[in-house]
């Protein structure tokens, strides 16, 4: 529909900078320290150390910002695939049992008394990939057509949610209440460490994602079109699933089940920008990180020193919004 | 150029196209008739590579299909499709960009130069240049049946397949791309094979026509003239038509024959004997028109006795695999005292119906008219005696019809 080029281009440029550099402030700023402009931006000069306002800034609130703004961005990307794929509008990250298999995995972790974050995240990862494995294999077997996946990552969430059900019952109150965090989404969880190794994990997705955009273009067409105009569909397909997959577990190892960034920000960013990948890829994925940035700053600021689950936000603040655009632009 | 030997194919249980044979030149206009549920977009997706055959082999210039990649089989062929559902709103010119993907260089684009200039000569032969900046999901049926086919013609193909392509098209516009494909077959040779259901366009425009049977078997695959006989149409489609010469083409062209809906009978008491599917037709249009028919004795779950019954005609049963009981031949007799007319469209012959007969020369004896609709001797299992008393009912005054439409129009004038 419309490009940032084509139509008063420099606002639509300023904005794609102005907006994420806010984005950035506003999750700086947030938390029970009050830190005015001035302030952050001279501790932003000064680098690292070890003065009070460093440290928070350096060693709590920039990792904090980074770990919204990767999850962020890989909820989106992952989500603009699986609608583009599946050619359905309700899909999300979360479709293919890969929250189920992710949520298994942490909390079996945790059930068994492992507390170390890494250790947590690699288990959910593993269930992440694991579900998603299975649903391929037993999609597989008959056509894998969206349908299938669909159904057949539908019933493997549900095993996974009965296993997790099971283990919850029996697990020690301790590591239920932990559990419950995890389950619904919580950026405070992710070890600092592993920030880097997700970030280098998102950008290598991303841009393997960026150059399938032209063959999500023909998958929109359905299968058979697809394929009548040259696309390999079985196999574009199934890389198209790894990577939106791979995107996904990363995610949910870090931050726990994130709600709703992944199915309303395609959404918003092609009401906004049209369906082509190859502007809604990128666009995607910036507009994700800020969002989830924006979300996770509220949910630490309304009541702090506490710390709201960020998936209340991300519901609240996204769902109004996505219902204004939908009004303005009538229709998906 | 395209040869198919030995084609066969089949969906689940459900056999279709038993060992076809054929081949298409290069330059050909041809045109798919047929059924619903025949086979015809199955027989494309085949030709194109996208199904594997069960048995046979389906070659592309000597080269099997099974050998060409996507890509470049797209080169070499686009599809129209019958009409997709489209969920997200690409504007059109994207969306016909998408047709120079087969000829794609950059990762990251359908178009350079030499594409944008293919995909606005598309835009514009399809009328569709107005529309370009639109979204696709804004489009009108017609429209955006406009679109997939500029989409294809930007591929460039040497060849191009379209699935009923011009079904949801106003007039002019049906006109005008029967026109556009006239004109790329005849100026830039390309190859075209369509499915259709205009049938007199079809016939107006295809240098040859493949019409198949329901169950996917070639009835003839020729010229229009050829092709288009009530014979063909009326095994291909259980119609019965004539065909004209169309006065300005030459062409030829198809007359359906509604009349028989036209005629009333009335309330006319009509008695039939049938069986195994025989009267099946017959009795739609004895029922369209206002007779009132019985028929029998039919066996349970005869596919006559299902729909005698589901039209609600006065059916003499029988137990199912049964020769007809006494009691059944009894009852036949007293609907038979009742009828204005009796119709025997019984085509198989054995010692279990051939009661009938008696009952319908006792019946014409008595002064009720008996008509034989088109009987033959083929299907007589009862060493001939089924033909002797047909011949006997014949000579005692019994009238042929050839078919049903020439029957029905016999017994409105009584």
């Amino acid at each position: 529909m419309r490009r940032p080029i084509d139509r008063t281009g420099l606002l639509w440029i300023l904005g794609l900078l102005l907006v994420p550099l806010g984005a950035i402030t506003i999750s700086l700023r947030a938390g029970s320290m009050d830190m005015s402009w001035a302030q952050l931006f001279h501790l932003l000069q000064q680098g690292p150390g070890s003065s009070v306002g460093q440290a928070v800034l350096w060693k709590i609130r920039i990792p904090r910002t980074l770990l919204a703004g990767l999850v962020g961005a890989a909820l989106s990307l992952s989500g603009v695939t699986f609608q583009a794929v599946l050619r359905n509008p309700l899909a999300d990250p979360y479709l293919l049992g890969v929250s189920g298999g992710a949520a298994l995995g942490a909390v079996a972790a945790l059930t068994i008394g492992i507390n170390s974050a890494p250790l947590v995240s690699l288990a959910a990862f593993g269930g992440a990939l694991t579900a998603l494995a299975i649903v391929y294999l037993v999609a597989r077997a008959h056509t894998c057509s969206s349908h299938t996946l669909i159904l057949s990552g539908v019933m493997v969430g549900s095993v996974a949610a009965a296993l997790l059900l099971f283990l919850l019952w029996r697990a020690p109150t301790e590591a239920t209440r932990q559990a419950i965090f995890w389950l619904a989404g919580n950026l405070s969880l992710a070890d600092p460490g592993w920030l880097g190794w997700g970030w280098g994990w998102v950008l290598v997705c991303f841009i393997l994602l960026w150059s399938q955009a032209v063959n999500l273009d023909l998958l929109t067409q359905g299968e058979e079109t697809a394929a009548d105009l040259g696309l390999a569909v079985g196999r574009t397909r199934l890389i198209l699933f790894a990577l939106a997959g791979a995107l996904t577990a990363c995610a949910v190892a870090l931050a726990g089940l994130v709600g709703f960034v992944g199915l309303v920000v395609p959404h918003i960013c092609r009401l906004l920008w049209g369906p082509a990948h190859r502007l809604l890829l990128p666009l995607a994925a910036l507009f994700g990180a800020c969002f989830l940035m924006v979300a996770d700053a509220i949910a630490r600021s309304l009541y702090a020193p506490a710390e709201m689950p960020v998936g209340v936000v991300t519901a609240l603040l996204g769902a109004p919004f996505f219902l204004l655009l939908l009004r303005r632009r009538g229709g998906l | 150029m395209i040869t198919v030997k030995n084609l066969s194919f089949s969906f689940g249980h459900r056999q279709l196209f038993s060992r076809l044979d054929f081949t298409i030149q290069r330059g050909e206009l041809i045109s798919i008739l047929g059924p619903n549920g025949c086979g015809k977009s199955t027989l494309l997706r085949l030709l194109r590579g996208n199904l594997p055959p069960v048995t046979g082999e389906i070659y592309w210039h000597g080269m099997s299909c099974r050998q060409i990649s996507p890509r470049e089989m797209s080169r070499r062929v686009a599809v129209v499709p019958q009409s997709t559902r489209i969920d997200f709103p690409y504007r059109v010119q994207d969306m016909v960009a998408m047709g120079r993907y087969p000829h794609r260089r950059s990762l990251l684009s359908f178009s350079n130069a030499a594409d944008r200039e293919a995909i606005r000569h598309a835009l514009v032969v399809t009328d569709i240049l107005a529309l370009a900046d639109r979204p696709v999901t804004e489009l009108s049926g017609g429209e955006l049946q406009r679109v997939l086919f500029a989409r294809a013609l930007a591929q460039q193909a040497e060849v191009l397949f379209l699935d009923e392509a011009t079904s949801h098209l106003d007039i002019d516009h049906r006109l005008e791309l029967s026109e556009l494909l006239i004109r790329l077959n005849r100026e830039q040779g390309v190859t075209i094979v369509q499915i259709s259901h205009d049938l007199d366009l079809a016939a107006a425009t295809s240098g040859r026509i493949m019409l198949l049977n329901e169950h996917g078997e070639i009835i003839g695959f020729d010229t229009p003239e050829r092709i288009m006989t009530p014979e063909n149409l009326q095994r291909a489609f259980r119609v019965e038509v004539r065909i004209a010469t169309n006065p300005l083409t030459g062409a030829p062209q198809v007359l359906p024959l509604l009349n028989t809906a036209a005629v009333q009978l009335d309330g006319l008491k009509v008695h039939l004997f049938c069986g195994g599917g025989s009267g099946k037709s017959l009795l739609r249009k004895l029922h369209l028109a206002k007779a009132a028919v019985s028929a029998g004795p039919l066996n349970q779950g005869d596919s006559d006795e299902e729909v005698a019954t589901a039209l609600n005609s006065a059916v003499v049963y029988e137990v199912p695999f049964q020769p007809f009981s006494e009691q059944a031949i009894s009852t036949t007799r007293y609907a038979l005292a009742q009828a204005d007319a009796i119709v025997v469209a019984t085509i198989w012959w054995g010692a279990g119906n051939l009661p009938c007969l008696d009952l319908a020369a006792d019946a014409l004896q008595k002064g009720t008219p008996v008509y034989l609709l088109n009987p033959t001797r083929e299907q007589d299992f009862t060493t001939g005696k089924a033909w002797e008393k047909l011949q006997a009912l014949q000579q005692a005054g019994a009238v042929i019809v050839a078919n049903e439409e020439q029957l029905v129009n016999k017994l409105a004038k009584g």
